[in-house]
């Protein structure tokens, strides 16, 4: 037989509206960022000196990236394993059924309805020194946002609390797919809850684990708002991560170039963790 | 050695509804004990509360002598094999049978020698690497026996473990249970709605419908001297033929007469069920019931002996079944069709004529207002 050849225009039409958002929003300014990331710009950010591989060499030698790089990568770690492990809790602890459920669900969803900015102001108030409820009761006196030594932590902290609202709904729906008599089977075969935890619990949780992980580390990655309001990259650059980096290069250095390299940096980071992350999953991820 | 003990056991829902309610039984070491009823008669509910799923809401079980109602599931020494099976989906046929030696620290030598054991008794070795996803229904049911049967437990808990399968498959694992009985030898205890199972499985049936027990007894038992209608319906395919009669007296003789229009149709009974008829209930009426089997034609009816003392019953043939070993016709009494059991020889069609006779030795006779055989009523005092 042979294979019909007509080509066909148009399926393509139907295409053109998405493609034309796309365009416009996604792949210009990407196209641009990478085309920008190898030139000297002018305050307006239009590209002037075409310098080649100029900026990225600058970026790598310069201590203040590294230090960008190491602080994004603590910063990536908690916020990943922090938000993942109290989503996860949450999700488990809200997994039977008992009065005030939904009242408890609803408290552990809620950060994914708050902003991070206005969440970064309440939390402002709450480490503030002199009057926040945290060294009221821990009876401190630290000055947490504006430690170098702490303030990576309290920002990381609150990012990771944002995002277990959406990892607590990811865990949820991940439980519920669980075939609820394997658990009574399990406990008439005379395993603890601790040891279905981990035979039966975690690897049912197996697939929608390797999604959130993945969305985790993009998110953690991209986290702004908190770091603009509550740090803004200080004290001390110990707060400095990429994303806020790319912003002061930019819009305060007016270093466009610059500004670009770290983001085409950056973006190559995530794919990689992401490339690396599909890897795992063919082999680690259970039926 | 297993003796287990329910006390009037209860297990309450909310103030009014009961999934099972009294239920006092004694299961001994090596039975093979079957609770059979319509789906939501508290007969799965029995199970979980035996198993430590559920809560006993009110009464006692004993375990061995040791009261159960407060153990954790674990400590009661069961092993359970779910309707869907339950296996883990994340292990291997392997870890799946393994699991409950392997959470009891048994060293992995001695794992793997009763893993395969087992798996050779259930044929199932050639599948032992393979995840739960990839198995038929059939092979599910076999390592969720193989993991129930890998540890010693004090009884098996059965929840309708055959009902996922296709009737020629359940047919063949019926068998097979048997033998597991056989060569376990141990204690069972097994639900299902299905009566045949129920039949050819048991030792001891418990009948159970709306959480109460309605009769406990051998399968032999239950199939002849039901204690009441719906045991008697229950049990037996096609079931019992019910048809309301009224009791009178024809000189010395006790007679049935059917509650119809038309012509007369009776029975002449005897036995000791006429002697309760003609104490109590002359002019009243009564719920007769009739196995299929037990109706005859003429000519065995003669061969039998009762076929003098009886009228023939004139009917007219509904739908006919032909089965090989027998044929089922069906005819219409009380606006219900009824089933009759004959020779494969018999050659009545769709739309004739034939005249049936009752065997009276073998007619079950249940009081209109409670539903109890006569029998059993009249042992009990009445």
């Amino acid at each position: 037989m042979k294979r019909e050849k007509n080509f066909k225009i148009t399926p393509y039409f139907y295409l053109v509206p998405s493609l034309l958002i796309f365009a416009v929003f996604l792949f210009y300014p990407f196209i641009k960022t990478v085309y920008l990331s190898l030139f000297m710009t002018n305050k307006m950010g239009q590209a002037k000196i075409f310098v080649g591989l100029q900026n990225y060499i600058d970026l790598l030698s310069s201590e203040s990236f590294r230090n960008s790089l190491k602080v994004t990568l603590i910063f990536v770690v908690i916020v990943v394993f922090g938000g993942m492990l109290l989503g996860l809790i949450a999700a488990v602890l809200c997994n039977k059924a008992f009065p005030g459920i939904r009242g408890f669900s609803t408290a552990y969803a809620l950060p994914m309805a708050i902003a991070s900015s206005s969440a970064a102001m309440i939390f402002q108030i709450m480490l503030h020194p002199a009057v926040g409820i945290v060294n009221k009761l821990l009876g401190l006196d630290i000055n947490w946002l504006n430690d170098p030594n702490t303030a990576l932590y309290c920002v990381a902290i609150l990012t990771a609390w944002l995002n277990s609202g959406i990892n607590f709904l990811y865990f949820s729906a991940g439980l519920g797919n669980i075939d609820e008599t394997i658990y009574e089977r399990a406990s008439v075969d005379g395993a603890s809850s601790v040891q279905q935890f981990f035979s039966l619990t975690l690897p049912g949780l197996s697939p929608i684990m390797f999604y959130t992980v993945v969305v985790n580390i993009i998110q953690a990655f991209q986290s702004f708002g908190q770091i603009k309001i509550l740090t803004e990259g200080g004290p001390n650059e110990s707060t400095n991560v990429i994303v806020y980096s790319i912003y002061r290069d930019a819009f305060f250095n007016y270093r466009f170039g610059s500004a670009s390299a770290q983001s085409v940096i950056l973006f190559i980071i995530i794919m990689l963790v992401t490339l690396v992350m599909f890897r795992i999953e063919k082999k680690g991820v259970n039926y | 050695m297993a003796e287990i003990a329910l006390r009037n056991v209860c297990k309450q829902f909310d103030s009014e509804h009961y999934g099972v309610k009294d239920f006092t039984l004694d299961i001994h070491d090596k039975e093979f004990v079957i609770f059979v009823g319509p789906s939501g008669c508290g007969k799965s509910t029995t199970l979980r509360l035996i198993a430590g799923l559920e809560d006993i809401t009110d009464g006692e079980l004993w375990i061995d002598g040791e009261l159960g109602n407060y153990l954790e599931p674990k400590e009661r020494e069961m092993s359970m094999v779910f309707q869907n099976y339950a296996l883990y989906p994340n292990m291997t046929v392997y870890g799946n049978i393994a699991y409950s030696l392997k959470i009891r620290k048994v060293p992995k030598e001695e794992i793997d020698k009763r893993v395969r054991k087992v798996a050779q008794i259930l044929e199932i070795e050639s599948l032992l690497d393979r995840k739960p996803a990839a198995l038929s229904g059939g092979q599910k049911q076999r390592v969720a026996i193989g993991a129930a049967i890998i540890r010693q437990p004090k009884a098996f808990l059965m929840d309708e473990p055959l009902s996922n399968l296709d009737a020629k498959l359940r047919a063949q694992m019926r068998v097979e249970l048997q033998k597991l009985h056989k060569q376990l030898d141990t204690t069972i205890i097994y639900v299902t709605h299905d009566q045949t199972e129920a039949m050819t499985l048991g030792t001891k049936i418990v009948v159970m419908k709306d959480g109460l027990i309605q009769q406990v007894d051998t399968p032999q038992n239950i199939y002849n001297h039901p204690v009441n209608k719906f045991v008697a319906g229950f049990v037996g395919a096609p079931s019992m033929n019910f048809i309301e009669c009224e009791v009178e007296k024809e000189f010395d003789k006790t007679v049935l007469i059917f509650v119809t229009t038309g012509p007369v149709k009776k029975i002449y009974i005897t036995g000791p069920n006429a002697a309760i008829l003609q104490r109590d209930y002359i002019g009243k009426r009564v719920m007769i019931g009739i196995r299929p089997e037990d109706i005859y034609e003429y000519e065995e009816a003669r061969s039998s002996g009762f076929a003098e003392n009886s009228v023939g019953i004139r009917e007219t043939v509904v739908t006919r079944e032909m089965l090989g070993a027998e044929v089922i016709l069906y005819f219409d009494e009380q606006y219900k069709t009824h089933a009759v059991r004959l020779e494969p020889s018999n050659q009545t069609k769709v739309g004739e004529n034939i005249d049936l006779y009752f065997d009276p030795n073998k007619i079950h006779v249940f009081d209109i207002e409670t539903e109890e055989n006569i029998l059993h009523l009249y042992r009990k005092g009445y």
